[in-house]
């Protein structure tokens, strides 16, 4: 074979044609290269959230232009459409239904109004709207403490960021009213930048050091139970840990029982209010919705909150958790039958069944409460005295905390219908026990015949029967819904309107 | 030979330059195409396209990801020389239609691939699959218990049933970044 070179020297044109089928080669390579550039800058564009949330955003609706199908979910518990056999998600006057609960709690706020309560997405305007945060007519105002806020709103851990954790529980309620305006949602449970839960609220995190756990050990299965247990807990105030701020604490120290939160609270010698009627020194047990869970069969076999109440749900061919948090009876197809392959009708029958039993007891128990504080009332009125009242009023203590135990606790009658059911009982047993010991001291003092049970029938009478003005109440209400809220809002939208969302 | 091939001396300048611009694109293709992972068994090799993502997505969340990569179940294990073969067959036509768009919405496998995967089905499952003591009285036995795919009734194994290219928005896959370094990034940053 000749050198090329000599090949050229004789046929330029084949030179040429060297030259540009290499120029072809290159540009084709070049074409290559650039296709694969292009496809690889793809990846960097796939699913990239439209939004750079920052750690503290509380505004939902930020949230949701990066995660739309989540956050048209978690719209939908503005629902107020369904209603179950006992609960729901309708807005309903528990003192109307059951006029015995004003009567229970004489004296304290609760007796002037108690719903069951409606979504999440209501949270901040209930609370609002609610008589028991009264008609503050400025921040230094009103009969509840900042720390009722704590609950309510992802603006919370922003201020709690802001302000520290210490200083966030001091004041009065209305001090943040103007802070906390967007309801519970996004950034009460997730990372911003990971997506992962995560627990905002340092009562929980607190309450495990007591216990001596750490919350951060927490599996993935475990955190979509704690981030609700954030709130759906019983908790008090705890007025000596720092000066000046009702520091909120769960009374886990001796377990997350009825009995190691009574043993606490009696340690400490905590009361939330004293009785209007009986006297006694009266503890109101906040929905103690995860401790009763977790007595439960479900909890035991590793079930977690949002396995029923956030079932999985498929749209447009995408699996993803359905944020229109419910009761599952609104939607067993996704959450019972995920596990139970009985039918609907049998599957409700089976909670109802729960629900109609437990309800029985506890409404007998209710009864009893009433006798006791009327009676006990009687007691003093006939010059009883605080020696002989003293196991009374703790038997009266103890018979309502379980009570209210398994009433607050939502959904308990069917989460752990036998510890419900035990500590009803238990309850039941220390009424009629101090009823006897009561019978015997009005006995003494010359009574000795049943006192009659009042007329109670409505919540208008039993509110008139404790001697509540409510008239005036809602008078207040209206006023403080017209004039201060919309203050509020206004200076809310000012702050919000000064942040600048960053986009991608 | 080779020295036949050179081009006359008032050419080797240009010369050098073209072959020289041939080989770095040549070398800029392997680097942004990450040819040389393809030699791996590593899951991220098959992200490196990002319309695998769902697929990769779903795998990383079922229980197989615990003892399988993606060629454990999607190239042949009978002999070395098929599992190289039929790997690069595979991954050259993949490539291909990547590289000119010809990708469906929705991903099938081909024929051959499934009986690949349901060969390597068998491959780890047998233990499950096959009972020396019934393979001795039962006729066709093997036959009964393997002729028909594993996923005629395991339908979710292990990547679900529904895989079009955004059935897993959210997932967080190993898709390859920027390949422009930080340093180029800082150059053209310009505040």
């Amino acid at each position: 074979m000749k050198p090329l070179k000599t090949t050229i020297e004789k046929k330029p044109i084949l030179g040429w044609l060297l030259f540009f089928a290499t120029l072809l080669v290159v540009f084709v390579l070049g074409l290559l290269a650039s296709s694969i550039m292009e496809r690889r800058a793809e990846a960097s564009f796939v699913n990239v959230p439209k939004v750079k949330l920052s750690e503290f955003e509380p505004r939902n609706e930020v949230w949701g232009e990066n995660f739309p199908r989540e956050f048209q979910s978690y719209y939908q518990t503005a629902d107020t459409s369904f209603q179950s056999k006992y609960n729901g998600n309708a807005m309903i006057d528990m003192l109307e239904v059951d006029p015995e609960l004003v009567v229970l709690w004489a004296g304290y706020g609760f007796s002037k109004d108690y719903n069951q309560g409606r979504g999440h997405y209501y949270a901040v305007e209930d609370v609002r709207k609610t008589l028991r945060t009264g008609a503050p007519a400025n921040e230094n105002e009103g009969p509840m403490p900042s720390t009722c806020w704590t609950c309510k709103s992802p603006d919370v851990p922003r201020v709690m960021q802001e302000e520290g954790v210490a200083e966030f529980y001091k004041g009065k309620w209305a001090r943040l009213g103007s802070e906390i305006v967007n309801p519970i949602g996004c950034a009460d449970c997730h990372d911003p930048k990971t997506m992962n839960l995560r627990v905002t609220r340092p009562a929980l995190v607190e309450a495990f050091e007591n216990m001596g756990k750490d919350v951060s050990k927490a599996s993935h299965q475990e955190m979509r139970s704690l981030v609700c247990a954030q709130c759906h807990v019983e908790y008090y105030f705890d007025k000596t840990k720092v000066e000046g701020a009702q520091y909120l604490t769960f009374p886990w120290h001796n377990g997350m029982t009825v009995e190691g939160a009574e043993e606490y609270y009696d340690a400490i010698n905590f009361s939330d209010w004293t009785h209007a009627l009986s006297k006694a020194p009266m503890l109101k047990a906040q929905h103690p919705g995860y401790e009763i869970y977790m007595q439960g069969i479900h909890a035991e076999r590793g079930v977690s909150c949002a396995d029923c109440h956030m079932p999985y749900k498929s749209e447009g061919g995408q699996k993803f958790t359905d944020h229109h948090i419910q009761s599952p009876l609104n939607n067993v197809a996704n959450s019972c039958q995920v596990c139970h392959r009985e039918e609907t009708a049998t599957l409700l029958k089976n909670v109802f069944d729960r629900q109609d039993k437990v309800i029985e007891n506890r409404d007998k128990l209710e009864e009893l409460l009433v006798r006791t504080h009327l009676e006990a009332q009687k007691a003093w009125e006939l010059g009883a005295s605080e020696e002989e009242m003293k196991d009374v009023l703790m038997g009266i203590r103890h018979a309502q905390w379980r009570w209210d135990y398994a009433a607050a606790s939502h959904g308990g009658s069917f989460h752990a219908p036998l510890e419900t059911s035990r500590i009803i009982s238990t309850g039941i047993t220390i009424a009629q026990e101090t009823r006897i010991h009561l019978s015997r001291i009005l006995a003494s003092k010359g009574f000795n015949e049943e006192l009659p049970y009042p007329d109670i029938s409505t919540k208008a009478k039993a509110q008139e029967f404790i001697g509540l003005d409510m008239a005036t109440l809602n008078e207040e209400k209206e006023e403080f819904l017209e004039t201060v809220v919309p203050e509020w809002l206004k200076k809310a939208q000012e702050r919000e309107d000064s942040w600048d969302v960053v986009r991608n | 030979m080779i020295r036949n091939l050179h081009p006359p001396k008032i050419w080797r300048i240009p010369v050098i330059i073209v072959l020289g611009i041939f080989a770095g694109l040549f070398a800029l293709s392997i680097y942004l195409s990450k040819a040389h992972s393809y030699l791996s068994d590593d899951p991220k090799t098959c992200v490196n396209c990002h319309i695998m993502a769902p697929q990769y997505a779903t795998w990383n969340h079922s229980s197989h990801r615990e003892v399988t990569n993606c060629n454990s179940c999607h190239v042949p294990h009978d002999s070395f020389f098929n599992t190289y073969y039929f790997k690069a067959k595979d991954g050259l036509r993949h490539a291909t239609v990547f590289t000119l768009r010809n990708e469906p919405q929705v991903i099938f496998i081909k024929e051959e691939g499934a009986g690949v995967v349901h060969q390597n089905c068998v491959r780890c499952h047998e233990n499950q699959l096959m009972d020396a003591q019934h393979s001795s009285y039962v006729a066709n036995y093997e036959a009964h218990r393997t002729d028909r795919k594993c996923w005629e009734c395991h339908r979710e194994v292990p990547h679900g049933r529904v895989n079009s290219l955004s059935s897993t928005p959210y997932a967080r896959v190993p898709l390859p970044e920027s390949p422009v370094p930080d340093w180029i990034k800082e150059l053209n940053n310009n505040d």
